[in-house]
Order: C-alpha cells, then structure tokens, then sequence
C-alpha cells in the first residue's frame, strides 16, 4: 500500500493540499486584503508542489515505481500521466495566481474559488490517469462540478448565471452521451477497463455480427461526449457564453487546464478502446469523424471568431479553434511510429502557457467596475499603459503562432505529424486556419496601439496585481523557453507518448 | 475463455417495457373515449383530503431543505462503503484500518467544514 501511495503522491498532494486549503478558508482569520490573496499563494504552492512531485516521478521512470502496477487499471501512473499531471497543475497554478488579483479586484473576494479549483484539478488528473470507464467517469465529474460552480461565481450577475446553467446542462448533458456510450460497451464485452475492452474488440467480439452495429453506436455517443469536453464544432454551443460569463481566472481554468484533460482522457479512449487496426482505419472506424470533426472546428470557429466585439469571447472561439488543430494531431496518431501524439503533448503544453498568459495579461487590462473586455475598451491603451498592452501582445503572437514563441513549435509539429501521416489536406487547412487567426488576433493589436479611444468613452484602467503580473511573467518565461527551446520538452512529450499495439 | 453473453438476451427486458407501456397507454386511451364524462363546478374543484383550497397558490415555499438533503447524501454515501468494509474487517486487516481511518479523517474534515460554515444551523 505504500508503494501505491508514492505512485499517487502527485493526486494526494493536490488533494491534501486542497482539504487544508478548505479548512484554513473556513477556520482561517480573515486579515486585511481579505482571504483571496492568501489563499491564492496557498493554491499556487499546493499545485507547484503537485507539478514538482509529478516532474520528479517522471524522471525517476514510474516503471521503476513498485505501486505503480497496483493502481492499473483504475488509475495508471506512467509517463503520459505524469506529463499531464504536470500540465495541469501549471495551467491551475497559473489560474489560482490570476484569481489572487482578479477576485478581490471585482469584489468576488470569496475564498471558496480555490478549493473548488483544486479539487477540480484533482478530477482532472484522475481524468488523465485512468484506465477504466469508472474512474474515467468519477474523475471527469468531479473535473467537471468544480468548473460549473467556478463559472457561476459572479452570483450577483444574470450572465455569470446563465453561463453556469447553460454549461451545467450542456456539461450533463455530455456526461450523460459518454455513459451511455460506456454502458454499451460493458453491455457488449462484459468489461469496464479500457485494455479488455480493447483486446475483446480486437478478438472479434466472440463473432458475434450484430455486436458490431452496436459498437459503432457506442463509438460514436462517446466520440460525441468526448468532442463536447474539448469543445468541438458542432458541439461547441456553449463555450463561448460559458467561456464570457465565467470569472476570467475561471474562463482560463476552463480553456486550459479541462480542454487539456479532456484530451488526456480522449488519447486514452481512442488508443485503448478503439485503438485495433479495424477502428483506427479510414475505411470503418474514427479517423473520418475525428477529421471531420477537426475541420468543422478549425473552420467554423475562426470564422466566428473575426466577428466578435468582445476579447473574451474571441479568446473563446480562438480557443476552440486550438482543440480544431490538435484534433489533426489526434488523428495523425493513426500512423504508427509517428510522433503525432507527441505533438498534441507539446501542443497542449505550449497551448497552456500562451492561453494562461493572454488572459493574465486581458484581467490586466481591466479594473474594478470596468473589466476590459471588448475590443473598444482596449484603444489606445498601448499609448496609457505600454506593459499591459506589451504582454497582452505577446501572447496573442505566441497564439497566432509567431516564431519564436511556443505557439509556432506547437503548430509546427502538428503540421509536420500531420503530413507524416499523409493527412495532407487537414494540415493544409491548419495552415491556412493559423493565418485567418493572425487576423483577429493582430486586431487586438491595432486597437491597442493605432487606435485612440472614442471621445469620452470609459477607458480600461489597467490594475495593479503582484499575484497576476507573476501568472504573466511566468507564462510568459515558458512561452520563450518552450520557443527557443523546443527540442528538450518535444523529447518530454516523445518518451510520454502512450504505448499501444 | 467463456463466451460473453450477447445483447440479445436482453430483449425479453425491452419486451416487459413494451408490455408496460402498452398496457397503461391503452388504459388511458380506453377511459378518455369510453368513460361518461358529467361535468360540473363541485368536481373541477381542486381538493386535498375533502378540503377546499385556501389562499393563493402562488407562494414560495423555503428551500433551505436543499442543504440538509446535500449533506444527507454526502454521509449516506459513507455508510454505503463502511459496510462491506466492516464485513470484510479481519480479512483486510491494519492495512483496511488505516484506509478506512483515512476515508473517515476527510469525512470528518468535511463535517467540520459544514458546520463552520453554518450548514448546519436551521434558523439563522
């Protein structure tokens, strides 16, 4: 048992950490600056203690873990685990620093945001880990309650409302798809853990014809309930009021750190379930619907996205757009021995800082009773506040792709995945996708910098935050690393690649 | 290796719900254009018990049963995996003690958290 616990540590420590948390917000004194801003530090510790305990399994090799066998099926500890687990926690961390100056900034200043972000977190990496339909449903639920409830934070406001009701329904609504897909896939092989079910599949079901019809409704319900949680055209109704209304910390946990669990558990779905020769081919399994699936998504949501008056709702689509072009890497899996599932590891990687860090830098740009969010409010402000505007800017390039930030690494491997596994025509898209982005996100750019603000309209007034400029600056020391550097964390995500066949 | 059973013998299940459905549709069906219908203003009358309605119907009736209930749920769910642990107490040993220990250690954390936090308090 206690070589299960060391195997776990990563979970326990964010678990623990999050079950103090919730006690110090309840039994704590309240001193001046309110609750938010300590326990925003505590967050942040909790969840880098978490990164570092599951960088340090990582490289120590979990095959070397005695307990690590222990917990498989239901949680597997190996190195796409760990990567994740890691991910996770820096997109989380990134989060709880924001909500330290974002919550006290807007009078949200309730301590319960940081243990609801820490427990979901711990769902998240449940989700990344397990190896079974039941924890995989444990895990994405608890993900999931935390975020409706981080959504709905703003009580005071119909909008914030709205956003958590139509996210809680939609969310269930999901949910409910994948289980069922799930049921049928026990009702079918008798099994729940991935590796049976897969090795049933690959068997032939026992010859059994009718079966197969069923297996092809259960792919496709639970490949609907998968492209609900990363948000994919056509099922992307809600992320953008979702993604509006929510806290912007909140919004940022939502585009970051659920979308990159959400791939975790959809690799791990794709790859364990349906990962036989028959389900992995073109002719009768999931490439098609996935490729189509990435091309809806990339298209459609960048279309919409040109059109939109508020930044945050732009981050939105921009960030369904993002879960479009990882999906071409999600398909380009299909080749064996290719590196696409290292790419989507980068991808998500460099996706985490360079999302975490324009919202830090968009929570910058606004103050209390007037948050930045439209377009408007951020004229001119490169002339009144040239380092809100400047790291606004920056992470903006790194999204649209710009060398030598992470987002260009991010997509050039993908693209290069892409080719590899002949998915010519997707990664052409891709390609002519990131340039349609460029435009609405170089927009930013000219109301900021070329624009002066219409006469006597309110101005965005940048506020001051030790806790979100150190989200920024240490988003932004990741987004140079991971772009002047890419070979090392590429060769991370390569040994973290899942194993199947 | 066994073979599993296929979804076919779930069809007798599927045919009891069509049963069911049938029988109770059709007997609503049945009364509808069967049943002699005699209105009048003594039986369109809302009543409870042989009571007549009192006052408006458009009230708000309290919500705070919301929370007992959540947290009912919550401690339920404990007993639910005590149990099977009890009963397999002496094959699990101190290993299954310290588990359950622990399980036992976050409940209580939660209760202290709830009734910190006034959860528990009915009239405030």
């Amino acid at each position: 048992m206690k070589d299960a616990l060391l195997a776990l540590a990563p979970i326990l420590v964010v678990a623990f950490g999050g079950l103090g948390l919730m006690m110090t917000e309840a039994f704590g004194t309240r001193k001046k600056g309110g609750p938010a801003s300590d326990l925003a530090l505590g967050s942040f510790i909790v969840f880098m203690a978490g990164a570092v305990v599951s960088a340090s399994l990582w490289a120590a090799g979990p095959e070397q873990l005695p307990g690590a066998s222990s917990t498989a099926p239901w949680l597997i500890v190996d190195r796409f685990t760990l990567f994740f687990d890691t991910v996770l926690c820096l997109g989380a961390g990134l989060s709880a620093l924001m909500a330290g100056g974002y919550l006290p900034e807007h009078r949200l200043d309730r301590g319960e945001f940081f243990p609801l972000l820490v427990f979901s977190t711990v769902g998240a990496m449940i989700l990344a880990a397990s190896g079974d339909l039941l924890s995989l449903f444990i895990g994405l639920e608890t993900m999931s309650i935390g975020v409706y409830a981080m959504v709905g934070f703003r009580r005071g406001s119909l909008r914030s409302t709205e956003a958590a009701v139509k996210y809680f329904l939609l969310g269930s609504f999901a949910a409910a798809l994948l289980l069922y897909g799930g049921a049928l896939i026990y009702g079918i092989t008798g099994k729940t853990d991935f590796a049976s079910i897969g090795a049933a599949i690959k068997n032939g079901l026992g010859g059994r014809q009718a079966d197969f019809g069923m297996l092809l409704v259960a792919m496709v319900l639970v490949l609907a309930g998968l492209a609900f949680k990363v948000s994919s055209v056509p099922f992307h109704m809600w992320t953008p009021d979702a993604y509006e209304g929510a806290p912007t910390p909140a919004t940022s946990y939502m585009a970051v750190a659920v979308k990159s669990a959400a791939f975790a558990m959809m690799l791990r779905v794709l790859l364990g379930v349906f990962g036989d020769s028959a389900s992995m081919s073109w002719g009768t399994g999931w490439p098609p619907v996935l490729a189509a699936l990435a091309l809806l998504t990339m298209t459609v949501s960048n279309l919409i996205a040109g059109r939109q008056e508020s930044v945050k709702r732009m981050l939105a689509y921009s960030s369904i757009a993002h879960a479009g072009y990882v999906l071409v890497g999600v398909v380009a899996v299909i080749k064996p021995g290719s590196d696409a599932q290292a790419s989507v590891l980068f991808y998500l990687l460099s996706y985490t800082v360079s999302t975490a860090g324009a919202f830090a830098a968009l929570i910058l740009c606004g103050s209390r009773g007037r948050e930045a969010v439209s377009f408007e409010d951020l004229a001119g402000l490169g002339k009144r506040h040239p380092v809100a505007a400047f790291a606004l800017s920056f992470f903006l390039l790194s999204l649209a792709g710009m060398p030598p930030t992470a987002g260009f690494f991010g997509k050039f491997y993908i693209a290069r995945a892409g080719i590899g596994a002949g998915l010519n025509v997707l990664t052409v898209l891709l390609l002519l996708n990131s340039v349609i982005a460029a435009y609405y996100y170089l927009r930013v750019m000219v109301f900021m910098y070329m624009r002066e603000p219409a006469p006597g309209a309110p101005s965005a007034i940048p506020m001051r935050s030790g806790y979100v400029t150190a989200a920024i600056v240490l988003s932004a020391v990741l987004v140079v690393l991971l772009g002047v550097w890419p070979s090392t964390s590429l060769k991370v995500a390569i040994d973290s690649a899942l194993t199947f066949r | 290796m066994k073979p599993l059973p296929s979804m076919a013998s779930y069809v007798p299940v599927m045919l009891l719900f069509i049963l069911a459905a049938l029988v109770a549709g059709g007997m609503f069906t049945a009364t509808t254009y069967l049943g002699p219908k005699n209105p009048n203003p003594t039986k369109e009358y809302p009543f409870e018990c042989g009571h007549l309605g009192e006052g408006s119907g458009d009230v708000r009736p309290s919500v705070k049963f919301y929370m007992t209930a959540l947290l009912f749920v919550v401690f339920d769910i404990e007993a639910v995996m005590i149990y099977p642990w009890a009963v397999e107490f002496r094959s699990l040993g101190w290993s299954g003690f310290a588990t359950m220990g622990s399980f036992i250690l976050v409940v209580f954390v939660l209760l202290a958290y709830v009734w910190k936090k006034g959860a528990l308090e009915w009239e405030k």
